[in-house]
């Protein structure tokens, strides 16, 4: 074949430029952009039965009925400590409503840490520990700080990963109530 | 022409056999613990960055081990399993891709580059081996002969 | 100071490159000779900048001047001396200074070694494309990825490195191992854009940069080896190797690499497949800076991910420069180079060159493939995919055993044809020392597919390895009557080459073997124990004996005691342990390894001890993992035989002059 080098240079000259493009059009996304969302949104969250930290019992059965928000969390990680304030005040504003409940499952963490942290800052609502991770398993948790905002009907209405603010925590208690 | 190729095909044979032997169906299907260990070889541990569930030491993968020998046990095929865990954390779970859809490229294109390759290879090899064989002619050496320096 | 001192020492390297580049550039339009001599120069200044550089940064890191902010960011009052001295290739900024620094070594040695040739076009525009490449890089650190910058208010200390980057002295040495490796390649790469320019293929500069290429070659062999050891000991995951996009771009170049080493070979016999080699060079350069891209911009997942910066494109867009200017320059001059070469039979040393080059190039077109898919699943359909270890073993086990294959046939294959009688003389002993191993491996139990063929190949390669060896010194002896051992010496130092070619292929051998026991054959549990109590793996006997905890300086470290005893051998305390730091969120566990000539045995401390005082240990034996790194070694050690010289290319002493003979007046005649 006649002008070979040619020929083979521009096709590859080609695959080269479509990757390029491939490449460009990539730079500046996320790659953890899906691993950041939950994609339980809109289904009916699973069950659990743990254990609290001061030796009760949690059940998603008891708690029927109620806009329940869960969040995920741990002692040792940053965004969970920076979100504490926010958690907290959300909780004080709605802790006298017979409706609402509010669970914070420990994930990946030792008991002793949990304590520790828990007398030194306070954690007003129920606190369970999940041992086994499997209820870090059962919501599809990818890590900590991870929020989730159960209907009455038990269906997760919202969902944040990551710290969240007292707003995110509005917006997902509405989007909750909302949800027949 | 037979009495120089038989140490060849003595182990050509020998070779042939051992592979069999290898290659042969070890008779029944994969074990429980077989199939927990290659479901979990596939699915990405959910809190790591690569590594995949049968390799991590996270609380969560021993969960996951734990959540995949009960579904197993229960009777879930090897499709099911990993469908409920696409459902559950999205398609970056899988550590290997599909083999359908965009997959077939990330699968078939290295298998197609390597038979294109090869038979660029034999091609060439064809050719080269049906152009002329390149002789000196006297007028060649001549012309040589003229073009070099004299001392 | 220092950071003004710093960013003139960058405008000088860059303003240094830039006047080489200009000054070469006219001499070469204007055929003045002048000018390109001193354009060379140039080369010196840009090393002496980078020099500079790099040697204000050793300092504001050793002073712990917290005014720079990568200083502030990698460095801390309390880091140790060695982890202060890494600090300058820690993070994003100064690996760019590495690279400079590298770059301007190499290129002064280039310019140093071609110096009787400085006036040849071919030399002055390796050079020019040199001081681009060059260019490039300092411009970057003048723009984009300054590594000088200054924080408004320095502050009381700073925040240390990544925790992962302070656990092991292997930081000294495994990047630095790795650009030496990268960069080295800017060297042919240069000579191949000058050959294609000037359209010559100059006498020489092919064998010069074949020993520049194996010379960055072994270095990047090296770092990666060094890389997967590090996985290994300090990571703690288990594992050597884990398909990881930043593990994938370090091993690109390598194969292409690889390829071009062997396909030149071709080139020297048969003078063909030139444009291919000028290809595979430019596609290895090319690799290195898609590498860089991969792992600077934050595009891909990634263990070793820097953080995010203006550097992506940047790098994405000079990618582009390169790959158009290389493929436009083939697809201009590439017909004018073609040689009217040919092969002469597919049972061939040429042939198995050939089918070497198309494996390797399937091999690189696998994992770049894997390595960028996610990236292109995203393009087009927008879903996040990840592609991991089932994908590549997959992929890549069937062509590495038929490259094992070849590595064992091709050496003994004659050029330019085979016939019958030398393929038995040479390969059928090797061969059937391959099929009987095979026939052990079964009998013993093992029944991997893979494992098998590659234990056999394996036992193949060794064999006909060992025969050239043998058959080498034999015909030594018969010619110097010299005893074995010395006739083995001689006999390799006639031909180093060649016998370091060989070695390295023992080393890649071990390295097979090691991979395809370790990988199938670990075995993986984990003990809870309370203070005093064992557990046995296997065989061994595992004992907890107590923890204790360390604060040094930024480190708060917990580290369980174990003890391990095989049957009645006391095989001595291990001690994994985890070590949190104060700007992390989480603990980085450091395995401890016993490490053994048949297994490994891999203690991880799982989790600390709980409120009973249990710990959890994590227990891994892994097989042959130890001659991974042997097989590595082996691999360096031979790279280092084939550049040693020839004993056949010294000249011998002239003892008393020959007088010479009075001119003839007749021409001539030449032989026929």
């Amino acid at each position: 074949m006649k002008h070979r080098a040619r020929w083979i240079a521009l096709s590859a000259g080609a695959v080269v430029v479509v990757l390029a493009i491939v490449l460009a059009t990539q730079v500046g996304t996320d790659p953890r952009a899906d691993a950041n969302k939950s994609h339980l949104l809109g289904q009916t969250a699973p069950a659990y039965d743990l254990p609290t930290l001061d030796g009760g019992r949690v059940r998603s059965s008891d708690l029927a009925g109620k806009v329940v928000i869960v969040n995920f969390w741990n002692s040792w990680c940053i965004p969970c400590q920076q979100e504490h304030p926010a958690l907290t005040e959300f909780f004080r504003r709605h802790a006298g409503d017979p409706g609402f409940a509010m669970v914070g499952i420990v994930r990946d963490d030792t008991d002793s840490a949990v304590r520790s942290y828990v007398t030194d800052e306070g954690v007003p609502y129920t606190v369970a520990l999940d041992p086994g991770a499997q209820a870090s398993l059962d919501f599809g948790t990818r890590g900590q700080p991870e929020t989730y905002a159960i209907s009455p009907d038990g269906v997760i209405a919202g969902t944040q990963f990551g710290p969240s603010s007292v707003t995110n925590l509005e917006q997902m208690y509405a989007a909750a109530r909302g949800q027949r | 022409m037979t009495r120089r190729l038989l140490p060849w095909l003595a182990l050509a044979a020998v070779v042939v056999v051992t592979l069999a032997i290898v290659v042969w169906p070890s008779g029944g299907k994969p074990s429980a613990a077989e199939r927990a260990r290659s479901i979990g070889s596939e699915l990405r541990c959910p809190d790591c960055e690569s590594q995949s569930i049968a390799q991590s030491s996270t609380e969560t993968a021993r969960a996951a081990r734990a959540d995949i020998r009960q579904r197993i046990a229960a009777g879930q095929s090897d499709a099911d399993i990993r469908q409920a865990y696409i459902d559950k954390f999205g398609d970056s779970i899988l550590l290997k891709p599909e083999s359908s859809g965009l997959g077939i490229l990330v699968w078939g294109l290295p298998a197609a580059a390597l038979v294109l390759g090869g038979g660029g290879l034999v091609l060439a090899l064809r050719r080269w081996r049906r152009e002329p064989h390149l002789h000196a002619t006297d007028a060649d050496r001549e012309l040589v002969q003229q073009a070099r320096p004299v001392r | 100071m220092k950071p003004a001192l710093g960013v003139l020492a960058l405008a000088l390297g860059a303003s240094g490159a830039l006047l080489g580049v200009g000054t070469l550039g006219v001499g070469l339009a204007r055929h003045d000779d002048r000018l390109l001599r001193a354009g060379r120069r140039y080369v010196f200044v840009v090393l002496a900048a980078a020099v500079l550089a790099a040697g204000i940064m050793e300092w504001a890191l050793l002073t712990h001047d917290f005014s720079l902010k990568y200083v502030a960011e990698n460095n801390a009052k309390a880091t140790p001396l060695l982890y202060t001295i890494t600090g300058l290739w820690a993070a994003l900024e100064g690996s760019i200074l590495l690279w400079g620094l590298v770059l301007g070594g190499y290129l002064a040695f280039t310019a140093h070694k071609f110096r009787a040739r400085a006036t040849d076009p071919l030399v002055a525009w390796a050079l020019l494309v040199g001081l681009v490449v060059a260019l490039f890089f300092f411009g970057l650190m003048l723009g984009p990825a300054n590594p000088f910058k200054t924080l408004g208010t320095a502050p009381a200390d700073g925040q240390g490195p990544n925790p992962l980057l302070q656990n092991h002295p292997l930081m000294a040495f495994h990047p630095p191992m790795l650009y030496l490796g990268y960069v080295g390649f800017t060297v042919p790469f240069a000579f191949a854009i000058a050959s294609l320019v000037t359209g010559r293929f100059g006498e020489g500069w092919l064998s010069e940069t074949r020993r520049a290429t194996l010379v960055a070659w072994g270095f990047l062999t090296v770092g990666i080896v060094l890389g997967a050891w590090w996985s290994y000991e300090v990571l703690g995951w288990g594992g050597y190797w884990a398909w990881d996009p930043v593990e994938n771009a370090s091993l690109l170049p390598w194969l292409t690499a690889t390829a071009f080493i062997h396909s030149v070979m071709v080139q020297e016999r048969r003078a063909m497949l030139r444009v291919w080699n000028l290809s595979l060079i430019i596609a290895t350069f090319c690799l290195t800076i898609l590498g860089t891209f991969l792992t600077r911009s934050g595009i891909l997942n990634s263990v070793h991910s820097f953080t995010q910066s203006a550097i992506g494109p940047t790098l994405l867009v000079f990618l582009g420069i390169v790959a158009a200017t290389g493929i436009g320059l083939i697809a201009w001059r590439g017909d004018q180079l073609r040689t009217p070469g040919r092969i002469d039979s597919p049972v061939s040393r040429e042939s198995a060159f050939l089918a070497n080059n198309l494996l390797f190039a399937a091999l690189a077109f696998v994992v770049l493939l894997g390595t960028v898919y996610p990236l292109i699943a995203e393009a087009i359909q927008n879903k996040q995919l990840s592609v991991g270890e089932p994908y590549f073993d997959r992929m890549t086990t069937p062509v590495g055993l038929a490259l094992l294959f070849l590595m064992a046939a091709a050496p003994a294959l004659p050029w330019r044809r085979a016939n019958e009688e030398v393929l038995r003389d040479r390969l059928l002993a090797p061969a059937w020392a391959g099929a009987l191993t095979m026939v052990v491996a079964v009998a013993l139990g093992v029944r991997e597919l893979a494992q098998v063929v590659a234990f056999g190949l394996a036992a193949f390669a060794l064999a006909g390895i060992v025969r050239q060896y043998v058959v080498g010194a034999r015909g030594r002896r018969r010619a110097t009557g010299e005893a074995w051992p010395l006739a083995l010496v001689r006999a390799v130092r006639s031909n180093p080459r060649l016998y370091g070619g060989l070695l390295v292929h023992v080393g890649v051998v071990i390295a097979a073997v090691a991979i395809a026991t370790s990988s199938a054959y670990s075995t993986k549990r984990e003990v809870r124990l309370a203070q005093g109590q064992s557990a046995t793996v296997r065989g061994y006997t595992l004992t907890y004996t107590g923890s204790h905890e360390k604060r040094s300086g930024q480190k708060n470290t917990v580290t369980a005691d174990v003890h391990i005893r095989r049957g009645s051998d006391d095989l001595g305390t291990y001690a994994p342990a985890i070590s949190t730091f104060p700007n992390a969120s989480q603990g980085i566990g450091t395995p401890s390894v016993r490490t053994g000539f048949r297994e490994d045995v891999y203690l991880t401390l799982v989790s600390s001890p709980n409120q009973q005082g249990r710990v959890t240990i994590g227990v891994a034996l892994n097989p042959m993992v130890l001659w991974l790194w042997v097989g590595g070694g082996v691999m360096a050690a031979g790279t280092l035989l084939a550049l040693s010289p020839s004993l056949r290319r010294r000249s011998r002493p002239v003892e008393e002059p020959v007088p010479a003979a009075p001119p003839t007046p007749e021409p001539e005649k030449v032989p026929v």
